[in-house]
């Protein structure tokens, strides 16, 4: 069969920018946390908490979390499709559109435009280029899968259609407003409905967009790094369409022991306790694919980051459906505690598996073979043990502020003053410093490693670009 | 019963039929490996 020609440049180039926001998200990450301590460090009007804490998540989802689903979803639908992209100049405009998006959201959060929804703060005009280079995407993509030489799909390409079509319902259903001057614009809901809405968004954006598509590169990853194929195609495709099936009703769980009505918090909590099932039925099979397999944990560095990546994700779908029952979320909602599991999923998760493909992708896309595995074992342990310092001491956190908001007398007046808790929480906003620091040296170790892999490192062997030696990728 | 509640519960079930459908497809026995065909060719040359 005729060799595919597979566009490389465009990959190469979403790597190269997903890196430059991933840096910019953990950097201004860590500058939030230690605001966190030292109130001083607020310059206002545009260097505050309250500003660059929407440019970290948007930038960490949107610029890192996003790019690398561009770069990998690019570089993967190419291999299991058979086929080059359907436009390569689709995608080099939306290469260039998603960076001036990023840029433009950068700017005007810190400029203090924004709607106030959390995860959702850019207004209209920024909407508008968002759904723009969706829509691109979503083309390019679709017709690539649609123009396909292999018969059947394999399960990577079903959760990326899904990540593709549910990111763009869950955004335009979301971002309905009636706009009022350039950068101002008033939710189309009101009331418990706006919440309703929103949170459905929020919640779903972390199903479709730090879910699914970290699964299709888990899925596609895994085999290609270990050389071995995954155990069952047929459990990931309902674990897939189960997934599918129970996601979109768990979203009002952000919004229990609230005005919405308790029957749409109900279903949300069952819904969520159900979600237990596909989660680990994608555990469950990355486990088993490593059956005979498991010596790869200590010779095969990209394993490391995949399995530990996948525990993660195993982690917090426990967490997070306990998070969703009712008691439960009276006691921990609003406090430390969330921030701790938001991050087990971001670093921990999401981080992993791209850092993983990245690796893997270095051979293929620069001809150049990883310049220090070491290194890449070093920056494995340092955004490690970053993150579990960062979310354990968030848990400990939460935990003790609900505890003291909860403490009554006697008489039934309140124990402590709000901000005799807010002082306790000293220590730990320290401890997260610290982990945020230490995954940032990390990010910093990553990409020196990239960056000399580049300039010096081995012209890629052969082994490099035939899957059929996939593998030796990776050996330490 | 109102209309809407009907409505509601008739399309809840309907998903839980199409979704039963699928397992049932995916692991009927005669599928069995066609069903597990990608993840062989997925390892396939690039």
């Amino acid at each position: 069969m005729e060799k595919p020609e597979y566009n490389q440049a465009i990959v190469r180039s979403f790597v190269n920018w997903s890196i430059v926001w991933g840096l910019v998200a953990v950097l201004v990450g860590v500058i939030v946390s230690f605001q966190m301590i030292y109130p001083d460090l607020n310059f206002p009007p545009y260097l505050t908490f309250g500003r660059l804490r929407p440019l970290h998540t948007n930038a960490g989802i949107y610029g890192w979390g996003v790019g690398t689903i561009f770069a990998l979803f690019l570089y993967i639908v190419q291999r299991l499709c058979k086929t080059g992209l359907w436009s390569n100049k689709l995608a080099s405009f939306q290469l260039w559109f998603f960076n001036a998006t990023i840029i433009a959201a950068a700017v005007t959060l810190l400029l203090g435009y924004t709607t106030s929804k959390e995860y959702h703060e850019l207004e209209w005009p920024i909407d508008v280029m968002v759904v723009v280079l969706w829509v691109a995407f979503a083309i390019n993509i679709i017709m690539t899968i649609i123009k396909r030489k292999e018969e059947q799909m394999y399960i990577s390409l079903w959760y990326m259609m899904a990540a593709i079509v549910g990111v763009a319902i869950l955004y335009l259903v979301n971002a309905a407003a009636v706009p009022v001057s350039l950068f101002k614009s008033y939710s189309a809901y009101a009331g418990t409905n706006d919440a309703n809405v929103h949170w459905w968004f929020g919640h779903n954006a972390v199903a479709m967009a730090l879910t699914a598509p970290p699964l299709a590169m888990f899925y596609y990853f895994l085999p290609k790094s270990t050389g071995v194929p995954i155990y069952s195609h047929r459990l990931s495709i309902i674990s897939f369409w189960s997934l599918i099936f129970m996601y979109l009703w768990t979203g009002a769980h952000h919004l229990l022991w609230t005005p919405v009505p308790d029957w749409i918090q109900t279903l949300a909590m069952a819904f969520s306790v159900m979600l237990i099932a596909p989660s680990w039925g994608s555990v469950i099979n990355g486990y088993l694919s490593m059956n005979g397999q498991w010596q790869q944990m200590k010779e095969n560095y990209l394993v490391k980051f995949l399995i530990l990546g996948i525990t993660f994700y195993g982690l917090q779908t426990l967490q997070g459906p306990m998070q969703a029952i009712r008691t439960f979320s009276a006691f921990i909602h609003y406090t430390d505690w969330i921030p701790g599991h938001i991050h087990m999923g971001t670093l921990g998760w999401v981080s992993l598996i791209a850092f993983a493909g990245i690796y893997f992708l270095v051979p293929r896309i620069y001809g150049r073979e990883v310049y220090s595995i070491p290194l890449a074992n070093l920056h494995f342990w340092l955004v490690v043990v970053g993150q579990l310092i960062y979310s354990v001491s968030l848990w400990v956190a939460g935990v003790m502020q609900a505890g003291m908001w909860n403490a009554v007398n006697a008489d039934g007046s309140l124990t402590y003053t709000f901000m005799e808790t807010m002082v306790e929480m000293y220590p730990y906003w320290w401890a997260r410093a610290v982990g945020g620091v230490i995954y940032l040296a990390g990010v910093l170790v990553f990409i020196y490693n990239i960056w000399m892999s580049v300039r010096k490192g081995q012209p890629a062997t052969a082994t490099a670009t035939a899957t059929a030696a996939a593998g030796s990728a990776g050996r330490a | 019963m109102n209309p809407s509640a009907l409505l509601y519960l008739g399309i809840t079930f309907g998903l839980f039929v199409i979704f039963a459908l699928i397992v049932l497809r995916t692991y009927k026995h005669k599928n069995k490996e066609r069903g597990e065909a990608p993840k062989f060719s997925m390892l396939d040359d690039e």
